[in-house]
């Protein structure tokens, strides 16, 4: 008897008793369903936070200084970042895998203009800055080596901030701002990098402005390099890039308290990823109980039916089935039982799901793979309940069954 | 087919009840046999063994030259599939199955593809006289049907002999004969039929009737009424 005969007959003696099977099959519903929802959702909750953290500049990676206390140290003490220069910034910038290093210092401005005025963010950067990270110019020009060799009073403004202090048709290159009581140059406008869902917050309303680096410095008594920018050369290899360079700059400086570090933002990202990783799968698991549960119910139906067909069985021993045959006839019921039932789970996981999207605030996303484990899964476990109740039917005797009443 | 010093005992060690003690019985093709005897006589046990369903303790089957004495499981069912057509006082049909699938079920265990199956089985039911009949289910035929149709089954894979368990034993006297007239006309055609009955009636169709008692065979007498 070929498989696909033995599937008709289990089809229609599932088919003959509706109730039995459906209830039967419910174990298995609720269990493949429960576990596909959970882990959509559980996924749905990774790809967004993700979304929400990790999603910019994925090949740039900060270098910071990080102080080390010594255990017997009995006061804390906090001592002054050592100075890092142009030409620490031209070590790290042999370091393989790297494809620029970017020196970047910050202050905040009070500028006028236009009878407007904004405390502002002011970023000083040099001119390799505007390649690395891909700023667009709308008007007039990038910063230029000289600026910085020679202090130009020279600044930048994005587009937020020509719109929020210029009128449209003004033209603006060359006109002079006030920025915190000084008088600045405007060279030039690009567009700005504020994420458009920041712009709604006041210290982002205003746009932001560039100053060359050594301007700001100057101006704002900050150290020229607070912090250092790396940008690899892919993303794959940012973490790695980003140790390198944080332990060559390390290597270079020889500070006496402490050490750079990356700030490793795909690590964080592995580690959340593995929390919800086993958050997701210790639910799942609570509800692939409902799954055992289910198989021992499908073990229990299928021993009564055997049985219930106790002459069923004689009489197709007395007819010529072998052993074999009884046992796989009753496996592929089972089989045929459990992997209906975890179709119908698919198919209300992905019903539930896709209302768990709608009240969720994220979406949650159901994988093939997970709707494939489910549906194996499913199979598998009429396999495993299902060989005692079949192993029992086909090592019935056929006088005895014959005579069963 | 030929069988020689069949003994059987059931149970082990301390309790062992012997049923046969010795058969010798030799069956010619196309020979019309009743096996009689009363409860408890090993007549039962005697059919099993001819029908493959059980095996003898020792002794010796011969069947178309054929040594059957001590195989394997699954080489009985094969026997059992190729050359033993079943026929029960109960029928034994398979009640979601109508009469065409019922017939057809044999084959299906001896790999015939689908569509000589169906055909196989439509010609032994009209050779049965249920042609309008193929496709009901077992509780809508009468019980003469039903017998019909597993004389069908019984007949559907050529097998070597016919073994019909008290064929009439539920079904009323002018249902039992027709069906024991039907049983005649297949053994007209050549076939080996052996029934085994209680019932004089019965037996006076055939043409040898053997006696069982106590597990031996007390009478083997040609019938040529």
């Amino acid at each position: 008897m070929s498989i696909w005969e033995s599937l008709k007959v289990a089809m229609s003696s599932i088919w003959g008793h509706k109730i039995r099977s459906i209830l039967t099959m419910l174990g298995i519903i609720i269990g493949v369903g429960a576990v596909i929802i959970i882990v959509a959702i559980g996924e749905g909750a990774k790809n967004q936070i993700a979304d929400d953290m990790f999603s910019t500049d994925e090949n740039e990676i900060q270098l910071y200084y990080e102080q080390i206390f010594l255990e017997d140290d009995t006061e804390m003490m906090w001592v002054e970042e050592p100075e890092i220069t142009d030409e620490d910034l031209a070590v790290l910038r042999e370091v393989p895998g790297v494809q620029s290093v970017l020196g970047i210092n910050q202050g905040w401005g009070m500028m006028v203009h236009n009878e407007e005025q904004s405390d502002m963010t002011i970023t000083g950067v040099d001119e390799g800055y505007f390649a690395a990270k891909n700023i667009e110019m709308l008007e007039g020009r990038p910063f230029l080596a000289r600026d910085n060799d020679s202090m130009n009073r020279v600044i930048l403004i994005d587009s937020v901030t020509r719109e929020k202090f210029f009128s449209d048709g003004e033209d603006v290159i060359g006109e002079i701002v006030e920025v915190s009581d000084n008088p600045y140059k405007v060279v030039g406008v690009y567009k700005s990098t504020i994420p458009e869902e920041l712009l709604q917050y006041d210290d982002f309303a205003s746009g932001e402005m560039l100053m060359p680096r050594a301007l700001v410095s100057m101006m704002f008594g900050n150290r020229e390099i607070e912090s250092v920018s790396v940008i690899a050369e892919s993303p794959e290899i940012v973490s790695e890039t980003g140790q390198l360079t944080a332990d060559a700059l390390t290597e270079q400086i020889a500070p006496e308290d402490g050490m750079y570090i990356s700030n490793d933002f795909t690590q964080y990202e592995e580690e959340l990823n593995s929390y919800l990783t086993i958050i997701t799968l210790f639910i799942g698991s609570i509800a692939g109980i409902s799954l055992l549960v289910g198989g021992i119910g499908v073990m229990n139906i299928m021993l009564v039916s055997v049985t219930e067909r106790t002459r069923e069985i004689g009489l197709r021993k007395a007819l010529g089935a072998t052993r074999g045959r009884i046992l796989l006839q009753f496996l592929i019921e089972s089989v045929t039982l459990t992997s209906l039932g975890g179709l119908i789970g698919i198919g209300f996981a992905v019903a539930a799901t896709f209302v768990a999207s709608q009240l969720l605030p994220f979406e949650a996303t159901i994988s093939p793979l997970v709707v494939l484990i489910g549906f194996c899964f499913s199979a598998f476990i009429g396999i495993i309940f299902g060989i005692l109740p079949a192993n029992k039917a086909s090592k019935l005797s056929p006088i005895e069954a014959l005579r069963y009443e | 087919m030929k069988l020689s010093d069949i003994k059987k005992t059931y149970g082990t060690g301390g309790l062992m009840v012997p049923v046969l003690h010795g058969i010798d019985l030799e069956i010619e093709e196309g020979e019309f046999i009743a096996i009689m005897g009363p409860s408890g006589s090993g007549k039962s046990t005697l059919m099993n063994i001819i029908g493959f369903l059980d095996t003898p303790s020792s002794g010796n089957y011969e069947l178309n030259s054929e040594q059957t004495g001590r195989v394997k499981q699954r080489e009985l069912a094969r026997l059992r599939n190729e050359h033993i057509g079943f026929v029960f006082q109960q029928f034994f049909l398979m009640p979601r199955l109508n009469a065409l699938k019922n017939v057809e079920s044999p084959l299906i265990y001896a790999g015939v593809p689908k569509r000589e199956r169906r055909e196989r089985a439509r010609q032994m039911l009209e050779k049965v006289g249920l042609s309008d009949r193929m496709t009901h289910l077992p509780n809508e035929l009468s019980g003469g049907q039903k017998q019909r149709v597993a004389i069908a089954r019984a007949l559907v894979n050529h097998p070597s002999i016919i073994l019909a368990d008290e064929p009439t034993g539920a079904l009323d006297s002018k249902t039992s004969e027709q069906i024991m007239k039907l049983l005649v006309e297949l053994n007209e055609e050549g076939r080996t039929v052996i029934i085994v009955t209680h019932e004089e009636e019965v037996a006076s169709y055939t043409n040898r009737i053997i006696t069982l008692h106590d597990g031996l065979i007390t009478d083997d007498r040609r019938n040529l009424s």
